[in-house]
């Protein structure tokens, strides 16, 4: 995933905070936070070599799939659950998060946008299913289960009762400030519970 | 070192000559040591405890350095090395030894025979001191909880007052956990594997069925046999059950199918038939019928929390944890492990867990298992055991 996601949420991540990094991988990213940020760590991994990998870098790692990582922790337990990367592949996005603000006070969440105007032309021009740098894997064989834009996203959070207090765009290696449902690949965004889903 | 050779279908290494395998630490021998006695849960008071062990590379200068390896129902304190009399390698040293996951290299290992046991430490096959006679089923139950507290008698004689790590599977597994609850400030890192705070019905059953096999058996006696007239069928049984149960269903179809032993005596023996009679018949050389029924009764009335509710029992424990289970292991689900850490880390205490897939059921610790090795020498030999910065630890203050 893109560098620059990784750089702007180890920076919206006080030190010393305590961080559960759901698909946290090979845990590069939340060894660098443990020792950039800090921070007191653990991950939730569903591969088990990865989860080696973790184990090799001396990380608190769980391995299952998110939702049985979240079901482990008692309430409260974080200040931070991460969601990098993943939030398109989940079967069910919302009781995610939900579960999510259960045991940690804030979400960090990254995903690819699928309205950028790339896989705008390529759908509108070619009339198949995009193929671009943050959209890599053909129908066939991408993991998204989901394919939402910025501006969903920002449905999404209204309707669950989530606010994004930060957000970042990002294009490339390169920040977006203006127009992200056009520009952005990737958007971040820092999310607090505002109450209960409007639904 | 001969691997390939190794395989969970042709059973424990002691149970077994494993072509062209050399154990790297060479002959090793236990010793019995007399310690102080202790009283049992159930009240009983031993005068003295007979305690067999081995130990395993060097004791370092701050003594901080000790693993204490916990046998399951059949293994006893010969860990690794290759026994004087037989030849045969230790249960676990495919695991144990010099660069290995337990790396003697750097590790002062522990391995005790378990209180109950037939291996040298006191059980029902000992004397009794006040009667000369051996105990049979006169020896008062013991618990899991017993079983740990003659180990810390032995770390005591040691002078050893924390240990680096407690590794156990299956029976050991739970005796590893009771450690962590019953003397957390001597335990730094607790690793239980493919075992269970309490076992299940199905758990209890197959062991009643072992139970039942010796009781039945004439020659038992009441618990009161001898070399002459010794229940040997029963025990045989009781482990062929066992066996099947520390299998699984695709390792057991791999390795014998529906194919027939060649040179079997009757000529037209199914392979399993001749592997489980091999069985049965290797551990009657080796076990004591009355031990056999004094563990397993002791591995089903564990229960690590009772009626007490685990966050209670785990408050502001220290102990650093990695769990282990195996996906094919049907006898000690993933599930129980599963509950097992969910346990720990609402009680936030920082537990590392793996389910690893492999397709050799229970026994899946005991064999040539690359995976589990790496893992096991990594959480050994990596940062964790240095890196205080788990949740847990900022929850209930300062790490290790």
């Amino acid at each position: 995933m893109n560098q620059g996601v990784y750089e702007t949420v180890a920076q919206w991540i006080p030190e010393k905070s305590r961080v559960l990094d759901l698909g946290t991988g090979d845990g590069a990213f939340l060894e660098r936070l443990i020792q950039g940020r800090r921070v007191v760590g653990e991950g939730v991994e569903k591969d088990a070599a990865l989860v080696g990998r973790c184990v090799e870098r001396g990380l608190v790692v769980h391995q299952g799939d998110i939702a049985d990582g979240l079901d482990q922790y008692a309430d409260g337990t974080f200040d931070f659950v991460l969601l990098l990367g993943t939030f398109q592949e989940l079967l069910e996005p919302a009781e995610i998060i939900h579960e999510a603000f259960r045991v940690g006070r804030q979400i960090i969440v990254s995903y690819s946008n699928f309205a950028h105007y790339r896989v705008r032309l390529q759908l509108l021009f070619w009339g198949r299913t995009p193929l671009t740098r943050s959209l890599p894997a053909p129908w066939y064989r991408t993991r998204n289960l989901h394919f939402l834009s910025v501006a969903d996203f920002e449905t999404f959070c209204r309707d669950e009762a989530f606010e994004a207090t930060r957000q970042a765009f990002f294009s490339g290696g390169h920040r977006i400030q203006y127009l992200p449902n056009l520009r952005a690949e990737t958007a971040v965004c820092l999310l607090h519970s505002t109450g209960p889903a409007k639904r | 070192m001969g691997a390939e050779h190794v395989s969970i279908l042709d059973g424990d290494l002691q149970d077994q000559q494993v072509a062209g395998y050399q154990s790297a630490l060479g002959v090793t021998r236990t010793t019995t040591v007399t310690l102080p006695g202790i009283q049992t849960q159930s009240g009983f008071k031993f005068d003295t405890v007979d305690v067999n062990f081995l130990t395993l590379g060097k004791l370092s200068p701050a003594r901080d350095n000790a693993i204490l390896v916990c046998h399951g129902l059949s293994g006893n304190a010969h860990v690794a090395g290759s026994d004087p009399q037989t030849g045969r390698p230790g249960w676990w040293d495919l695991h144990v030894g010099p660069g290995k996951a337990i790396d003697t290299d750097k590790f002062y290992v522990i391995a005790s025979n378990t209180l109950g046991g037939c291996s040298g430490t006191t059980g029902p096959g000992s004397i009794n001191p006040r009667t000369g006679k051996p105990f049979g089923m006169t020896f008062p139950r013991v618990t899991i909880r017993d079983m740990v507290r003659v180990q810390a008698a032995l770390l005591d004689h040691l002078g050893i007052e924390k240990l680096f790590a407690v590794v156990g599977a299956s029976m050991g597994g739970m005796q590893a956990l009771a450690w962590a609850v019953d003397w957390p400030a001597r335990t730094r890192i607790c690793i239980p594997i493919a075992t269970c705070t309490a076992h299940s019905a199905m758990q209890i059953a197959f062991n009643e069925v072992g139970r039942r096999a010796i009781t039945a058996d004439p020659d038992w006696n009441g618990g009161e046999y001898s070399e002459s007239c010794f229940p040997s069928h029963g025990l045989a049984v009781a482990r062929m059950v066992g066996h099947v149960t520390y299998l699984s269903e695709l390792a057991m179809t791999r390795k014998f199918g529906r194919r027939r032993q060649a040179n079997a005596t009757d000529g037209n023996q199914f392979s399993v038939e001749s592997y489980l009679d091999h069985q049965g018949s290797s551990f009657v050389k080796r076990f004591d019928p009355n031990s056999y029924l004094y563990l397993t009764r002791a591995l089903d009335e564990f229960d690590l929390f009772g009626n007490t509710a685990p966050t209670e029992v785990l408050r502001g424990m220290q102990v650093r944890f990695l769990v282990i289970s195996f996906s094919s292991d049907w006898l000690y689900p993933p599930a129980q492990s599963r509950e097992l850490v969910r346990q720990l880390k609402r009680a936030g205490i920082a537990v590392t867990y793996l389910n690893l897939e492999t397709d050799y059921g229970h026994d899946s610790f005991l064999i040539e298992n690359p995976p589990f090795a790496h893992v096991l020498g990594n959480f050994l030999n990596g940062g964790h055991a240095h890196k205080p910065n788990p949740a847990g630890a900022a929850v209930l203050g300062e790490g290790i």
